[in-house]
């Protein structure tokens, strides 16, 4: 159902902290709760939960919360987009269909039999993991497991019904070039990475779509889909001992059918480059510039995320402050460090009206650059630590968002250690601290801009900053 | 569960109503401030003026100076949003429980005290331009519901839309700004709803404290516009270089909480929502007219329009697309809905107001939008048994009572006027 629109303030900011630090991780509740009006910040816990392998390798959590009665689960598998082996958008087709029918029912049995009990349910595709997600009242759990179970082991990839997802996505990759704003991250990724499998856009190719078949997608379901290197989240209304029974009943028989391919080099900088992406109809400039950035499990990286806070990761970050707040340049700017498992990137992004491109960019540089010579000081350090501190628990509220953040300590192999020192890593920073994290993670040169925009109006311009090359946004592909 | 006993009530000498729901599951609080202005309360000329002062709540009163908002709030651990729609403007903090009275004496003054800085409401006109910019370069949909926006009513001040029009954006002046906060930043123009790791003893005395010494003013005087009854179909072809048409269908229909309102929503869901819906499975499953389908009613204090929306799949013509939605409504008009159908809308309606109630935002949000909307926070806890008892027949009759041609307008986004 489409959402009012609503215009509000400081969405850039929402999103920055949706793709920053809360990209890989996501829900935690708190224990020993501090009683209203205690006025220190309290230290956060995360609530108790069970974890267990099955004997085919398949990893298991389970977390009881009882303020409604719904169960969430949350599957990730290590099927992404880095996964496509040259078949782009292969990844995202495999979850796409993976609902579209079973062993024993069919696509519209699913769907009917499910939105029936007014359960939600997706399949997904990123970079490095695809996954399911699903909620549903807790008397239906009876309904809905055995459902579950033989989408992640019996789906069927039928032909017809695979054809006419990959003839709706033909369309939908022509249709996202009419929005800058949706494909910039996949211009900037395939920029930074180029044949290494995190440049993949995860939606593909219009020409690499054409050639993919069911019989694609099942091979890389056999392939990926692997209980070994898989987990399984349940969160929510239930009790654990039977839902550990329950589980052990579903799941152990389950076994993985083929072999991944081994991953490829993340490649290095060696000057600035520039792409220039023509939208010729186009009143304003999306623009992304950065470099790599640091893997998920880096030991910098709450440091990092701190020091983020303070560059570009919050309304009155210094970008946001120079180009929203002084220069009244743009609606938003912000910086980012998507983390992956072996690699990661850092970007600057905003937009901006054609005329004030270049005055826009350079402002940004600036910031970049004052930043790298001046460093922080300690008033801004505690301010960055109250403000990740305390919006720390409204990011780990819902049973949905504790089960996607096990998830991701699964996938990227970090533990509960990351919440319950959380505060303590965020106040150890020092401003000698993050004049190390500074200098090593937040790139002087060589670096990498991504513009979508009116080419014939900026072009001359924008050649300063690096190596230009062009794309047209209608051509097929990043 | 919350339940609608666990939600506390009063209201302050100036008005000014105040909701609290104690929430103790996370040690952070949000309160959530609902002023009844929005584009609706507009007029040409000073058309986005709204959201403009939304905007300007942001940049500083005498004792908080600009960017101190902002700055005293992330210092103690907090941050703040705020949106505007055609009903309404709301303003929302989301702060550790230590920064309670922070906020309270920070919203307090900035109702009470706020500048109107010529400089700053300059550099706060090019945000807002990059704003509408970046709105209509990213959305063809925005585009495509403005454009029939201005079509479909006549009278009413719905026929704008919120972020304005691009000349009134630039042409405003800082005393139609101030003029506007004079008339409707009213604390008897507004309600106030806390919930989270609070007491409501102690919101009391915060909310006596900072919010009850603002002065109330005259009550701003209502929107008396009415739009008339139409007659017969509009329809209106928008030009922009995509790569399929979309097709926006908008039918006139009561305010929301009104006549039909829990029919017609049932009939929204049972229309689109989730792939076994009459629209998805007819149009996109097996027919594969269309890549994308939605129905949806906003919230609306006025009578207000049930959106049918789509996008044709590759190659497909517009008005093949058309034809089939307009198949698919009339057969509900003929034939109604099946009691299964009806079951199934009526147990997801059930499964979401669960899901609204799993944050303290949320909670904040529904409280604040069903006591404007509907009348009543109450109304909130009541869904479930007032969507159960709509009947298939109730929805029938609906159908047929709105979703008919008259009361209709088409608006196509294309890339020319030839088909």
């Amino acid at each position: 159902m489409r959402k009012s629109r609503v215009y509000d303030i400081g969405f850039m900011i929402a999103i920055t902290i949706l793709w920053g630090l809360w990209a890989a991780v996501a829900c935690l509740a708190p224990t020993g709760i501090a009683t209203a009006g205690q006025r220190q910040t309290s230290f956060f816990k995360l609530s108790t939960y069970e974890k267990f392998k099955l004997k085919n390798g398949l990893t298991v959590y389970l977390m009881e919360r009882h303020e409604v009665p719904l169960i969430y689960i949350s599957a990730v598998f290590p099927a992404g987009a880095v996964r496509d082996a040259g078949k782009s958008g292969l990844a995202y087709l495999t979850a796409e269909t993976l609902f579209s029918g079973t062993k024993s029912y069919s696509k519209k049995q699913i769907e009917e039999y499910l939105e029936f009990l007014g359960a939600n349910y997706y399949a997904y595709a990123d970079v490095e993991t695809a996954g399911i997600s699903m909620s549903f009242i807790n008397t239906d759990q009876d309904r809905v497991f055995p459902l579950l179970k033989e989408v992640i082991q019996d789906a069927s990839f039928d032909p017809g019904e695979f054809e006419k997802r990959k003839k709706r996505l033909l369309l939908e990759l022509a249709q996202e070039k009419e929005q800058p704003s949706v494909v910039i991250g996949a211009y900037f990724n395939k920029f930074i990475f180029g044949e290494h499998g995190y440049g993949n856009p995860i939606y593909g190719t219009r020409a690499s779509v054409k050639k993919i078949r069911s019989i694609d997608a099942r091979a890389f379901y056999n392939a990926h889909y692997r209980p070994e290197e898989s987990a399984l989240v349940i969160v929510g209304d239930f009790q654990t001992s039977q839902m550990k029974k329950k589980v052990q009943e579903l799941f152990e028989a389950w076994r993985s059918k083929g072999l991944p391919a081994p991953p490829k080099q993340v490649p290095v900088f060696d000057k600035s480059r520039i792409l220039l992406v023509n939208k010729s109809d186009a009143t304003e400039t999306q623009f992304a510039l950065g470099a790599l950035g640091i893997p998920r499990n880096h030991p910098d990286y709450v440091a990092v995320q701190v020091v983020n806070t303070i560059f570009g990761g919050r309304f009155t970050s210094r970008l946001n402050e120079a180009l929203r707040i002084n220069a009244g340049l743009t609606y938003g700017a912000y910086s980012t460090f998507n983390a992956y498992k072996d690699s990661g990137t850092f970007a600057i992004s905003s937009f901006t009206r054609t005329e004030s491109t270049v005055k826009a960019i350079d402002i940004a540089l600036d910031v970049l650059k004052r930043f790298r010579a001046e460093g922080v000081d300690q008033e801004a350090l505690t301010s960055a630590g109250s403000y990740l501190t305390g919006q720390f628990p409204l990011l780990y509220e819902t049973p949905d968002s504790l089960a996607s953040l096990l998830a991701a300590m699964f996938f990227y192999g970090f533990d509960e250690s990351f919440v319950n020192d959380f505060q303590k890593n965020v106040e150890s920073v020092t401003v000698e601290k993050a004049r190390e994290i500074i200098a090593k993670h937040f790139p002087g040169d060589n670096l990498q801009f991504v513009l979508i925009g009116k080419a014939a109006a900026i072009r001359d311009q924008v050649r300063k900053y690096g190596e230009l090359s062009e794309k047209e946004i209608k051509s097929d592909g990043f | 569960m919350t339940t609608a006993e666990d939600v506390h009530t009063f209201t302050l000498k100036n008005g000014m109503k105040v909701f609290v729901l104690e929430d103790h599951s996370i040690p952070n609080a949000t309160l959530q401030i609902f002023f009844k202005v929005g584009s609706r309360n507009e007029c040409p000329g000073i058309t986005g003026i709204s959201h403009f002062l939304e905007h300007m709540m942001f940049k500083g009163t005498a004792r908080y100076g600009s960017k101190l908002f902002d700055q005293a709030l992330e210092n103690a651990g907090g941050s703040s949003n705020a949106y505007t729609t055609e009903n309404v403007t709301v303003y929302q903090d989301w702060v550790p429980n230590s920064a309670l009275e922070l906020i309270f004496e920070m919203e307090a003054d900035r109702i009470g005290n706020l500048s109107f800085d010529k400089r700053i409401g300059e550099s706060e006109r090019g945000v807002v331009l990059s704003e509408y910019t970046t709105g209509y370069e990213n959305s063809d949909y925005d585009l495509l519901e403005d454009q029939l926006r201005s079509v479909a009513y006549q009278a009413h001040p719905y026929r704008w839309s919120v972020i304005g029009y691009e000349s009134d954006i630039r042409n405003w002046r800082q005393r139609d700004i101030k003029d506007y906060f004079d008339r409707y930043y009213a604390p008897n123009n507004a309600i106030a709803v806390v919930v989270g790791d609070v007491t409501l003893a102690q919101v009391k005395a915060l909310a006596v404290k900072y919010l009850e010494p603002i002065p109330a003013r005259a009550a701003p005087r209502p929107v008396h516009t009415r739009e008339p009854e139409q007659r017969g179909e509009k329809r209106l072809i928008v030009l922009k270089d995509v790569s399929s048409p979309h097709i926006l269908i908008a039918y006139h229909v009561p305010e929301t909480g009104g006549t039909d309102y829990y029919a017609l929503n049932l009939l929204s869901s049972i229309f689109s929502s989730g792939k076994s819906s009459r629209l998805y499975s007819a149009l996109i499953s097996d027919k594969q007219l269309a890549t994308e389908i939605s129905t949806y009613m906003p919230n609306a204090l006025d009578p207000t329009l049930f959106y049918v929306y789509a996008v044709c799949a590759d190659g497909v013509n517009v008005k093949t697309l058309e034809k089939a939605i307009l198949r698919e409504i009339d057969k509900v008009i003929a034939g109604g809905v099946t009691e299964k159908e009806l079951r199934k809308a009526q147990n997801n309606m059930v499964a979401s107001f669960y899901r609204s109630l799993e944050t303290i935002s949320n909670k904040a949000d529904m409280i604040g939008t069903y006591e404007i909307f509907f009348g009543s926070y109450k109304k909130l806890f009541e869904v479930a048994d007032a969507y159960r008892k709509v009947t298939a027949m109730d929805i029938k009759t609906a159908a047929a009572k709105y979703l008919k041609k008259a009361n209709r307008t088409v608006g196509v986004l294309q890339e020319s006027e030839e088909d």
